[in-house]
């Protein structure tokens, strides 16, 4: 039986940019999808709580990828997006009293507004200047979180109601789980969709070559404050997401920290691939409670060696990146695809 | 596959073989931005639980202490709240600010009595936050109250503000602060901004005494503390510091040295030095027992002990099913609970979850700290 091909035997480009490249792949991801909607009835609610940070996470993933991995614009500042769509949500819910529904794309616009100003110095700016200039975004956005407290509420933060879905209140994580779930698989799904249309083609020409971008008529500038814009509308999405899930936001949920979080994910997950954020989010995300769950482990038999234990953990969650990067430095998805390739090719792997 | 069968089976035996207990969760960060005072501040939640379990536990059954170090960030905090859920505790001894406000509607909704270590008032109203409780005097508390020992003391009567700009920076004085100093008739001349790991103060300084203020109110940790009094030094500023608690114990001293000469601090916390308090002996003998090589301990490690004190034994008191309710309720009918003179006596009722209201202020002289007030509050 033959489910995939060993090759690219494609004869057209629509071919080549298909999501499902064969039958046997849209049967796996459609089961997978499927899956996905019934397992939260068989985990409890911590599991359901990790679900629930990794749709969010890779929602706010996938957008910085288009921007770091497939337009090639370094950002340091999705933590402080993240908080504007945070933020924008809450006071559209508290001030207009408006449903989710609308709150949360609204967030992102306002969020993708805010990231096409901060964008603006990404046409005379490259690499680590870009990167720079995204960090003071980072800061500035950050000290208006703190100072602006009619919109914000200042440093006690803003509290906002759970989401209602047709009198449905999103009040525990079985009931956010199916929210965060369709919202991922929406937001992943345009965001595979941008890819591989003329603008996601314009990004990357602008991320390989932009000279050669500009002379073969491509508008720098637009695309890449439009990268700006989209990436900085996930994260807006994902902020808003997070409102809708704690309630209670306070500028210290978007510090430098969770910037370079993001940055992590995508490095690890796979730049310039969509599954890779995905994987990145999974990874990051689960990294922290897995070597938790280790070191819980042994200071329960060995309470006197908690603060020992702590101090690995830390240093082991970067030992453990370092590892990744070293032996693994295009990501997950490249093991994933040599997996893949594996099955594929064998039993003839030559 | 066998492997991995064998360490769930095990683990899972091992969780079993732990029902039966009365489970307390802690957050407390050991290795994040707070684990200078984190730690010892854990170390004395420990104990404590230690001393509980060997002296009858709940009522006969064993305390289990399930203690996360969260590292100060929020997500981490929320995952090890689901977590203690899960493993079904029935009260959680929390940390910082901003971890405590976000899980606050949580701890409201799952009906938890949560202790913090966070002074912020806002979190101290029972009509908003249910399951929330303090032990020790608020932040807003601590700024009144200097600000009233100011007036009494004062000549001039002028304060300036010295923060960070955090949420914990700025929760005594933006507006609580402020306020209270416009009504008692004390001036406020001048706020000045130093970050939480400054190393040089000079221009706020300088503003500072440009301003004119005889006294100034510190809300910092050692630190930047320490940071602030060197550089008095240096520039021969006349300013008396007032610090609020996270900045005043024995490391500022050993940090900012003569320079902390005359330096007042505010705790509603006894420090190990006073021998003549009951609480204090009795953590000088826990010590010399538990951990014979110990010959000190911060603030901090007091801080925790008491906390859990007051906590473990609304436990002990809780009549019938150690319910979030019961606990509550119980916690709400205590009427100065003493901590053997650890803290002034502890009062919560259904209209303040502030357990503490009253402090003293402690100066620091040839490098020891002596109280210079009684317990004194703002009322």
């Amino acid at each position: 039986m033959n489910y995939t091909n060993c090759g690219e035997f494609q004869t057209s480009y629509e071919k080549d940019a298909a999501i499902f490249k064969s039958l046997f792949s849209k049967i796996c991801i459609y089961g997978f999808l499927i899956s996905l909607f019934v397992i939260p009835f068989f985990i409890d609610d911590y599991f359901l709580y990790l679900f629930n940070i990794i749709f969010i996470a890779v929602i706010g993933a996938v957008g910085l990828n288009i921007l770091t991995g497939i337009t090639g614009l370094i950002s340091l500042g999705q933590g402080a997006f993240i908080g504007v769509g945070a933020y924008a949500a809450g006071y559209l819910a508290n001030q207009y009293g408006l449903n989710f529904i609308i709150a949360i794309p609204f967030a992102g616009l306002i969020t993708a507004i805010v990231g096409m100003i901060f964008g603006i110095p990404s046409l005379r700016l490259k690499g680590l200047y870009l990167s720079i200039a995204t960090l003071a975004a980072q800061f500035i956005l950050e000290f208006i979180f703190i100072r602006a407290e009619s919109i914000t509420g200042g440093v006690t933060g803003l509290s906002l109601d759970y989401a209602k879905f047709f009198n449905i209140s999103l009040d525990n994580d079985f009931k956010f789980y199916f929210f965060g779930l369709s919202m991922t698989i929406l937001m992943v799904t345009a965001a595979k969709n941008i890819v591989r249309t003329k603008i996601g083609r314009a990004f990357l020409s602008v991320r390989d070559n932009y000279i050669a971008a500009e002379a073969m008529g491509i508008n720098i500038f637009k695309y890449k404050i439009l990268s700006f814009g989209i990436s900085s509308f996930y994260a807006g999405v994902a902020g808003a997401m997070w409102a809708y899930y704690v309630t209670i936001i306070t500028p210290e949920h978007f510090t430098i920290g969770v910037s370079i979080q993001y940055l992590s994910i995508i490095i690890i997950g796979g730049l310039g691939k969509i599954l890779g954020s995905i994987f990145g989010a999974i990874f990051i995300t689960l990294l922290p409670e897995v070597l938790r769950f280790i070191t819980d482990y042994f200071t329960s038999s060995y309470p006197f060696l908690t603060q020992a234990f702590a101090s690995i953990r830390e240093a082991a969650f970067g030992i453990v990146i370092i590892i990744f990067l070293l032996f693994e430095p295009e990501g997950l998805v490249r093991r994933w695809n040599l997996i893949k390739a594996y099955f594929k090719l064998w039993p003839f792997s030559y | 596959m066998k492997k991995l069968l064998v360490l769930l089976i095990s683990v899972f035996l091992v969780s079993m073989a732990y029902a039966g207990k009365v489970k307390v969760g802690a957050l407390v960060d050991l290795t994040g931005p707070t684990g200078d005072v984190g730690k010892p501040y854990a170390e004395g939640v420990r104990d404590c639980v230690r001393y509980f379990n060997e002296n009858g536990g709940i009522n006969g059954n064993e305390i289990e202490l399930l203690m996360v170090d969260y590292q100060y960030k929020i997500p981490q905090a929320i995952a090890a709240y689901k977590d203690f859920l899960r493993k079904k505790v029935v009260a959680i001894h929390g940390w910082g600010t901003g971890d405590t406000e976000a899980l606050s509607k949580f701890i409201t909704k799952d009906k938890i009595p949560y202790f913090s270590a966070s002074y912020s008032e806002h979190i101290t109203n029972p009509i908003n936050n249910p399951y929330n409780f303090l032990v020790g005097a608020t932040y807003s508390d601590q700024a009144r109250i200097a600000l009233k020992f100011i007036k009494d003391k004062g000549e001039k009567k002028t304060v300036a503000f010295i923060y960070n700009d955090t949420g914990f920076g700025r929760s005594p004085f933006f507006p609580d602060g402020e306020e209270y100093a416009q009504k008692i008739g004390v001036q406020l001349v001048d706020k000045q901004v130093v970050d939480l790991k400054a190393l040089d103060a000079t221009s706020q300084l300088l503003n500072l005494s440009k301003a004119g203020a005889e006294y100034a109110l510190v809300q910092e940790t050692y630190m930047a503390a320490s940071t602030i009094l060197k550089d008095a030094k240096k520039l021969g500023i006349d300013t008396k510091f007032i610090g609020l608690n996270w900045t005043f114990g024995k490391t500022l001293i050993d940090l900012a040295k003569d320079a902390a000469e005359g330096y007042y601090g505010t705790s509603s916390f006894a420090f190990w030095g006073q021998s003549d308090v009951e609480g204090i002996k009795f953590l000088h003998e826990l010590n010399k027992k538990y951990h014979p090589d110990v010959t000190y301990r911060e603030v901090n490690y007091i801080q925790g002990f008491s906390s859990m004190y007051v906590l473990l034994s609304a436990l002990k008191m809780t009549q019938g099913e150690l319910t979030g309710e019961n606990i509550k309720k119980t916690l709400e009918s205590f009427k100065n609970f003493s901590t053997m003179g650890l803290t002034a006596p502890v009062t919560f009722t259904k209209e303040s979850h502030k357990g503490v209201k009253a402090l003293k202020i402690y100066q620091i002289k040839n490098s020891n700290m002596i109280p210079v007030t009684d317990y004194i509050t703002a009322d």
